[in-house]
């Protein structure tokens, strides 16, 4: 019997389980992929070693890389592109750690407040959230990036839009400026040096400039895990959730259970309501079963798991959202070709972005080759030069939009390294019922029926899909005004990688399943704690810091309503995951 | 049973490529030098289990490396055969049709209650297509397509996983000859293999679409609750044969070595991108934009 059992240790799982650590409760967290212990062992910089999304060590399966990663049934070209493991999609996200835009939450009353996705909005003010950002933000820490070739590069784009430089951590008009990022500044020789011999920690600290976000950040070399640059789960929140005995008093450490996927979610009647007591879940290496009982149940295995989980648990669905109101912001590709160097391969991944509150937004990409060709060959507008696939739009960009296939990529390609800069369409979109996690009619894994996920990107609304051609525009104009001498859009099919609001949390309870506090409107001592718990795409901010101030803010609530505790967060200060007791304690423990 | 063994049978294996990779190995040999070679120990006329699966291995491959030099062409007999040749390394150098098979027939999650009616309902289904066939091919006896055909269903049934490449293959194919019906015969055992880049590009069309009457092909082995999700099968897979040659052709994969995680060589694909190759950090630092370092608020 545990007070918590938080399932997945993704973005969202671990905040929970350090927050309530550290309030003292004894909590479980069960992953369904493999925990890297140590990364300089088991990772390498290499892409298909890293992210081929069937062998990598980046995939959806489990920690034996010799069985076939999880299938999940995308009826429509699509790319849904989820890890499992420790860190969950943090392992191989960018850090990028913007604000939602408060026009995204209830009470908004600015003057563009009709702009926003206005029949989905978070239940409770902008405002609200301010204190848990802020305590998000000390914990991991989320610092404003450094720069380089590519950033400087579209910066120079940037300039040109005629919009400010945001200078505030809230977004409140159109703007451009540097990425808030969960990426440590770069300190000593990181950023100044390709001597692998002198980016060793201490010497160098935080981000190296090495381009490998996408592979897992394990720099600088020998850097203590909790001080390692880039700040996904599992270099911040889980070291201190397994070490919260040393930095916090009263704290306990987590317990965590590793490459054991989460079958079964139990309830009974309790003084006439439902409610969770436990889980029950496979061990992937043996096979074998196990259940263990709480007090409160913490679901934080992605957009796609949890409604899955929910649905083969026969938990209720009365008004039937279980699973629905998905958001990706339906993400577009826009790529330019340049006469001079873009550092397309170096440093930080994105660094830099436009924020266009009521259309979403855009930022900058950088990537290896293997992801590079990927990128430019996944559209819903057939081939240029071939067919459109009843798309294949024409616009400022140059010829029709679509992939590059053939001698066209070849060419393009043979710029990769140095001449090309891509800029990723952040697209403000609507909650919808028909994008959703439903059960496949495929074959059950070993963990029961597989989930379906529908994406019907042709019929999102007016709005959404206004939205997506205005920032494609706007990215071109970016590309043009840096100098790019040619202009692709892709016109991406749906790569399914931010991910929102698919148990969301709403202001009726007809379109959501979570009240305000992220707990289950129909089971008792149920909470959800990934993305699917938001209220619906933020207005296209990443939603990685959003979900962890929301996690945070939930921790509260189930402290006070099943263990009568108080809330800390504005009245106690946080401690920065990087703290050196950490950093001691996990070499206690040989983590 | 419904007799199998009719014009439009036989036309419907040489559009998904068996016909011709049978003849083109020698496995079944043209009627006017010598009838079906038999393998001695069953007796009769019945072509031997493993002949036929390391043919189809070898249509599969054969339809991959059409498919791999579409996505990157290099200077190889498929590149020249689709009019696309080039002087740099492509996507064979980089064995990117060793990469898509082994992902395919080992790493794909898809159930093989999926792939074998897939696989039965392209090698097996009627097709009533009416084409006309080569008289090469048209010419065989029944007898021996009959053999061949009872060979083909016996392997499907027999074996416990469908190779998703051999799937993927007859896939290909079967579209490949329905936007050029000439490509049923020539060089290469694939038809798919045997298109020009621009008729590549149309055989994709169809993938996507996805084209009406592929669906219904599909649709008839498949069981009830699957009807109807052919369609986005199909787009998902139109997508994906493009994605993933490209990403293998430009990864590291063909010269990784998995036991030291290094490299045996340079990767194809960073010799044709010109990229710095992996590293621990760069000289890359600018400086902070209009030397901001914090913001607050």
């Amino acid at each position: 019997m545990r007070d918590v059992i938080v399932v997945g240790a993704g973005g969202g799982g671990p905040v929970v389980a350090k927050e309530l650590a550290a309030r003292g409760l004894g909590v479980l967290v069960i992953e369904a992929g493999p925990r890297h212990a140590a990364p300089r062992n088991e990772w390498t910089h290499f892409e298909n070693d890293a992210n081929n999304p069937l062998t990598g060590f980046f995939r959806f399966g489990p920690a034996d890389r010799t069985q076939p990663a999880w299938f999940r049934e995308t009826p429509q070209n699509s790319f849904l592109w989820q890890l499992s493991g420790v860190g969950g999609t943090t392992q191989h996200y960018y850090g990028n750690s913007p604000r939602a835009y408060p026009g995204a939450f209830a009470g908004y009353a600015g003057s563009d407040a009709g702009a926003y996705d206005v029949a989905h909005r978070f239940p409770f003010p902008y405002d609200e959230l301010v204190p848990y950002y802020e305590w998000v933000e000390a914990t991991l820490p989320v610092q404003t990036a450094a720069m380089g070739t590519k950033e400087a590069r579209f910066f120079r784009g940037a300039e040109t839009l005629g919009i400010p430089v945001q200078t505030t951590k809230t977004t409140t008009t159109a703007s451009y400026r540097p990425q808030e990022n969960a990426i440590l500044q770069p300190g000593g020789t990181a950023g100044r040096t390709r001597d692998p011999n002198q980016l060793h920690f201490p010497q160098a600290t935080g981000c190296t400039f090495c381009g490998h976000c996408f592979q897992g950040c394990m720099e600088p070399i020998s850097a203590p895990r909790n001080q390692f640059a880039k700040r996904s789960t599992d270099n911040s929140y889980v070291p201190m959730a397994l070490t919260a005995d040393v930095w916090t008093p009263g704290g306990a450490p987590i317990e965590l259970v590793t490459d054991a996927f989460v079958t079964q979610v139990h309830t009974e009647e309790r003084n006439g309501q439902l409610t969770a007591i436990g889980v029950s879940w496979r061990d992937n290496a043996s096979g074998d079963e196990h259940r263990e009982d709480a007090t409160v149940v913490v679901l934080a295995a992605g957009c796609t798991e949890t409604p899955r989980l929910w649905l083969n648990s026969g938990l209720p669905n009365p008004n039937d959202w279980v699973g629905r109101g998905y958001t990706d912001h339906f993400f577009d590709w826009v790529v330019g070709r340049f006469d001079e160097v873009t550092g397309s391969s170096k440093g930080v991944g994105s660094s830099a972005r436009c924020d266009f509150p009521g259309l979403g937004g855009l930022e900058n990409v950088g990537l290896p080759p293997a992801i590079q060709a990927f990128s430019m060959t996944l559209s819903d507008s057939g081939i240029r030069g071939h067919y459109g696939n009843g798309r294949g739009a024409t616009g400022p960009w140059d010829g029709p939009a679509g992939r590059l296939i053939g001698p066209e990529l070849k060419d393009a390609l043979a710029d990769h390294a140095d001449k090309l800069l891509n800029v990723l369409v952040i697209t403000d979109d609507d909650v919808e019922a028909q994008n959703r996690v439903t059960l496949s009619a495929l074959p059950a894994d070993a963990h029961g029926p597989p989930p379906k996920v529908q994406f019907h990107q042709r019929q999102r609304t007016a709005r959404t899909l206004a939205n997506r051609e205005k920032l494609a525009h706007k990215a071109v104009d970016l590309l043009r005004g840096a100098g790019a001498r040619a202009v692709y859009r892709i016109d991406w099919a749906p790569l399914i990688l931010h991910v929102q609001s698919s148990m969301r949390m709403g202001e009726s309870d007809r379109d959501s399943v979570l009240d305000e506090s992220a707990e289950s409107r129909w089971v008792k001592g149920l909470f959800v704690a990934d993305n699917s718990a938001l209220a619906n795409g933020l207005g296209g901010p990443n939603p990685t810091l959003t979900t962890q101030a929301l996690a945070t803010r939930t921790s509260e609530r189930i402290f006070q309503r099943y263990f009568g505790g108080d809330p800390w967060v504005r009245s106690e200060a946080p401690v920065v995951s990087t703290d050196e007791r950490i950093s001691r304690r996990l070499a206690e423990l040989g983590l | 049973m419904t007799p199998r063994y009719t014009p439009s049978r036989r036309a419907f294996l040489a559009r998904i490529g068996v016909l011709g990779a049978a003849l083109g190995t020698g496995l079944l040999e043209a009627p006017n030098r010598a009838s079906v070679r038999t393998d001695a120990t069953a007796g009769g006329a019945s072509l031997a289990l493993p002949q036929l699966e390391a043919l189809l291995g070898e249509l599969a491959r054969d339809t991959l490396n059409g498919l791999t030099t579409f996505v990157v062409p290099g200077p190889d007999r498929y590149s020249r055969a689709q009019g696309t040749p080039r002087r740099e390394p492509g996507a064979l150098d980089a064995k990117a049709t060793d990469f898509m098979i082994e992902a395919l027939d080992n790493f794909v999650p898809f159930p093989q209650e999926l792939a074998r009616p897939v696989a039965t309902a392209l090698s097996t289904g009627l097709s009533g297509l009416g084409i006309e066939l080569p008289l090469e091919l048209g010419g065989i006896l029944p007898i021996a397509l009959g053999t061949l055909d009872d060979a083909l269903a016996e392997l499907l049934a027999s074996q416990d996983t469908i190779p998703l490449s051999l799937a993927i293959a007859l896939l290909l194919n079967l579209v490949a000859t329905q936007v050029n019906p000439l490509a049923v015969r020539g060089v290469f055992l694939s038809p798919f293999a045997r298109l020009s880049f621009a008729d590549k590009a149309r055989a994709f069309a169809l993938l996507e679409g996805p084209d009406a009457d592929l669906v219904e092909l599909l649709d008839t082995e498949l069981p009830e609750p699957l009807h109807e999700s052919v369609s986005g099968i199909l787009r998902f897979v139109g997508g994906a044969l493009l994605e993933f040659p490209a990403f293998g052709s430009y990864s590291e994969w063909a010269v990784f070595d998995p036991a030291t995680k290094t490299l045996r060589s340079t990767p194809v694909g960073w010799q044709l991108t010109g990229y710095g190759g992996v590293s621990d950090g760069w000289d890359e630092l600018l400086g902070y934009y209009q030397d901001r370092t914090e913001v607050t608020g």
